[in-house]
């Protein structure tokens, strides 16, 4: 028999810190799903057993288990699993790998709990504030503290990626840096540069506003910070799966990737611009004026551009591989694709409706079509297409190859694994088209009763039944896959051990590193120009947003407009106030 | 670098097309002028709003010609006034705060909306062409009761719109054989002058006055009512401006020498 040599062959104390950190995302896109489908629920008014009220408290869970906790988990196992086997070598030292994995876990669960706290008295906490946490909302320190747990623990992983690679270096003076490195890198390097903002926030803003040792805060001014992050974390969660695209796709299409040097164009362009276009989530906020609109928005058009080379690469090397599967024409080679296979097809169909958010995409990132979709449901359709399928159903097509690699455990059940990924993609067609059209005619995002006293919603085509259908149909559609999906991972982790795990390799290249220029490998002069778009596109607004609100605010006290309070009394003070 | 000749023509392909956007986006921002919210609006403490000169109170303004400024204040969770009315064929420019946390003010089903953020004020000026109404609805969370945070906004005809306003000062009680004043508050908001007639109806007696209201002033209308002609008991009377009317009762009684004959205002 011949010798199996997956990634827990080669790399075996990694390959459970690997494990163990696609279980915590397994986990949080487990609970996170299903509040998924109870927000679906409440809203379209098919089924409302949780209170109104409670309704945010599982809308904060699910942002923050899904956007957060499932994709950064599972991203930290890939990019640990890429910089091992390009560079061949293990992480330098394994306690210090643990530390971070046990930070991230202890941020989370304080996270976590904190939330819980809206829902259970007996838990003196409360955290109804949406993942993007808008002050002056105020939640309690612990969930502060959770994400700088979380956050930090994120920032010890990209040290250990970075140790690992010098300890490569101080070995391989002369070598060209293996390709799924330099993203892991690139990629790392802007996530330092965005957090620093969310930590700055939260430590020197939120944090001791919530403990009450400022009294005051600026909500623009933290609101501003969040969404310097805010953007970045989108590529982040992408960044992953585009390696994936890059450097699995080619192969599993049974050939190689297209260009190496354009790859490392692409995630060039991710780490100079994921930053400085942030302000284009704040297009309808008071306070900013409209020059550092244009600039985050033109920044934002060049984004496309790396997206645009990537479709390319992708759909090159696949036609590439197709056609040494012996697939011919003009598109008949897509028929020589492998399409029954659940990491390829799953993969491909992420990429497709990527594409299909980048449509809507451009739609928001045109500074005045915006303001039609601002805020409405149209976001939410989008960003399921991008995190919640390009990005997820890409981590879920890769864990039926990742954690085979991982576990030396065979995939339980191929043909359902199929299945799954296509019964998320026709889900997801559902609930997004839906999502988008409601968007259209205003109705709004974050409710838990999109239906209104004084007036009706009306669509220029279909109607409002028809296309909260759609959205129930689609949810529940998708919580049946993601069930799929998680029966599939417990089944195999559970199984016994196989022989008949492929070898842990990647995508060889057409065009290989030594045509790329060395340049592209400078990763201190990237990093410096990125900084340098940073200060540029920041610099004056957060200036401008201090000098007129003060760093701490104009006496903004703070609200927890969501514990235990009766509304009554809470509307009779604000009627009092109100002139 | 080796750059296949595909990838060139992609490349070549993809910055047309963003320079594309980047050029139609800023056309539409300076071309047909579709402004962005921005700063020019300034700053406000929200503890001060009720002392603030434009947000005290809330509610819309003729600024001149077809020129109006809507003032809204967001507060969870509800919009002062809850209900906004304005003509078709104007330019509206809003003026909207928050009082607490951060909510928007979005018009539905239109690019009229902004967010609303503590400390703020969002400025934006639209046309109305066409009478129509409109919900207008929050769309960010703000707190617990988030979904019910909602308003109205009536476009009406132009020829069915004003900004007149009535209040009527009345005794409720009255000395019979003694004389009494009911005096009507007619106040333009308009900048054009209003000329209008005031009428008033007492048990079987109504009269009229022919009244000139300046642009944005307030005239009084007194009626002199003589209790003789009443004689004792309870009178309904009603003050008709336009389409405003207030009513009340007026009591006529017997002179015990006990009560002062000021009762104090109609309700207003
Ligand atoms: C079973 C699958 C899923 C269902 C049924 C579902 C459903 C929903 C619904 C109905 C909303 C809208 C809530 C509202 O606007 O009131 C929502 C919001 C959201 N979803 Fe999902 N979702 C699913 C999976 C995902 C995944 C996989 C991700 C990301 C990886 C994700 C990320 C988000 C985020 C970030 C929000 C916005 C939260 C906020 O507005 O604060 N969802 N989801
Ligand atoms: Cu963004
Ligand atoms: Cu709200």
């Amino acid at each position: 028999m011949a010798m199996r040599n997956a990634y827990v062959d080669q790399f075996p104390s990694e390959a459970r810190l690997i494990s163990a950190a696609f279980w915590s995302s397994f986990l949080a896109l487990a609970i996170g799903g299903s509040l998924g489908l109870v927000q679906a629920l409440h809203r379209t008014d098919y089924l409302r057993f949780i209170d109104s009220v409670d309704y945010y408290t599982v809308l904060t869970a699910h942002g923050v288990l899904l956007a957060i906790t499932f994709t950064i988990f599972f991203l930290v196992g890939i990019f640990t699993w890429a910089v091992t086997t390009s560079l061949d070598r293990g992480l330098e030292d394994l306690r210090f790998s643990w530390a971070w994995y046990a930070m991230m876990v202890v941020g989370t669960v304080l996270v976590g709990v904190s939330i819980l706290g809206g829902v259970v008295d007996s838990i003196d906490m409360q955290a109804d504030v949406l993942f993007t946490f808008y002050a002056p909302l105020q939640a309690h320190p612990a969930f502060y503290v959770g994400l700088v747990l979380f956050v930090v623990g994120t920032w010890l992983a990209g040290a250990d990626w970075f140790r690992t690679w010098w300890a490569w270096r101080g070995e391989n003076p002369d070598e060209r840096i293996p390709l799924p490195t330099f993203m892991t890198l690139t990629t790392t390097l802007f996530w330092y540069l965005c957090t620093l903002g969310v930590a700055l926030s939260i430590l020197v803003l939120l944090l001791p506003w919530s403990m009450g040792i400022v009294d005051s805060v600026n909500p623009l001014l933290s609101r501003t910070l969040f969404w310097y992050f805010g953007h970045a974390v989108v590529y982040f969660w992408l960044m992953p799966a585009y390696m994936m695209w890059y450097i699995m796709l080619p192969k599993l299409s049974g050939g190689k990737l297209f260009s190496d040097p354009l790859a490392r164009v692409v995630f060039v362009l991710f780490l100079l611009l994921s930053t400085p276009t942030g302000i284009h989530h704040q297009y309808l906020d008071p306070g900013i004026a409209e020059g550092y609109k244009f600039i985050a928005m033109t920044n934002t058009m060049f984004l496309l551009l790396p997206s645009l080379l990537t479709a390319f690469t992708v759909v090159a090397s696949m036609e590439h591989g197709a056609r040494q599967r012996g697939g011919t024409g003009y598109l008949g080679w897509l028929k020589a694709l492998p399409w029954r296979d659940p990491v390829f097809t799953g993969m491909a169909l992420a990429g497709l409706m990527f594409a299909a958010a980048g449509f809507s995409g451009m739609i928001n990132a045109g500074m005045n079509i915006n303001y039609l979709v601002h805020n409405t449901w149209w976001i939410v359709g989008h960003f399921h297409l991008t995190v919640g399928t390009a990005v997820a159903l890409t981590f879920m097509a890769a864990a039926y190859w990742f954690v085979p690699q991982v576990t030396g455990k065979q995939l339980w059940n191929r043909s359902l694994a199929l299945g799954q990924v296509l019964l998320w993609f026709v889900g997801m067609t559902f609930m997004s088209n839906a999502m988008h059209r409601s968007g259209l005619f205003g109705m709004p995002r974050r409710t838990a009763e999109p239906q209104y006293q004084g007036f009706n919603f009306e669509p220029a085509a279909g109607t409002v039944g028809e296309i909260n259908a759609q959205v129930a149909l689609g949810a529940a559609l998708l919580t049946i896959a993601l069930a799929l999906f998680l029966l599939n991972m417990v089944m195999t982790t559970i199984g016994g051990e196989s022989d008949a795990i492929p070898d842990n390799t990647y995508a060889g290249t057409l065009s290989g590193p030594e045509d790329a220029p060395v340049v592209l490998d400078n990763l201190k002069l990237w990093t410096a120009i990125a900084t340098v778009l940073v200060v540029f596109a920041y610099t004056l607004p957060l200036a401008s947003i201090i000098d007129a609100g003060g760093l701490f605010g104009p006496g903004i006290e703070g609200f927890q407009l969501t514990i235990g309070i009766d509304p009554a009394i809470v509307l009779e003070s604000v009627r009092e106030v109100m002139p | 670098m080796n750059i296949h000749t595909y990838e060139k023509v992609w490349l070549a392909a993809a910055m047309v097309l963003i320079v594309g956007f980047i050029a139609t986006i800023t056309y539409g921002a300076v071309g047909p002028g579709i402004a962005m919210i921005d700063d020019e609006a300034g700053s406000i403490d929200p503890a001060e709003i009720n002392d603030d000169e434009r947000f005290a109170e809330p509610g819309v303004e003729h600024v001149g010609g077809n020129e109006y400024e809507v003032t809204v204040v967001a507060q969870a969770w509800s919009y002062s006034p809850a209900e906004i009315e304005v003509p078709a064929n104007s330019e509206v420019t809003f003026y909207v705060t928050s009082r607490d946390v951060t909510h928007s003010f979005s018009v539905v089903g239109t690019n009229v909306n902004t967010m609303v953020i503590p400390g703020q004020v969002s400025e934006m000026t639209v046309q109305f062409d066409e009478p129509g109404e409109y919900g207008i609805l929050c769309n960010e969370y703000c707190g617990e009761y988030h979904h019910t945070m909602e308003g109205k906004l009536n476009v009406v005809p132009e020829d069915e719109f004003d900004l007149t306003e009535l209040s009527v000062e009345a005794p409720d009680e009255v000395d019979a054989g003694n004389e009494t004043t009911i005096t009507a508050n007619v106040s333009n908001g308009m900048q054009e002058d209003l000329e209008t007639t005031a009428t008033l109806e007492i048990g079987e007696q109504q009269s009229e006055r022919d009244v000139t209201v300046a642009g944005d002033s307030t005239e009084q209308v007194e009626f002199t009512v003589d209790t003789a002609d009443l004689g004792e008991g309870d009178h309904d009377w009603t003050v008709t401006v336009d389409d405003y009317e207030e009513s009340g009762t007026l009591s006529v009684v017997a002179d015990d020498g006990n009560a002062s004959a000021d009762g104090g205002d109609g309700d207003a």
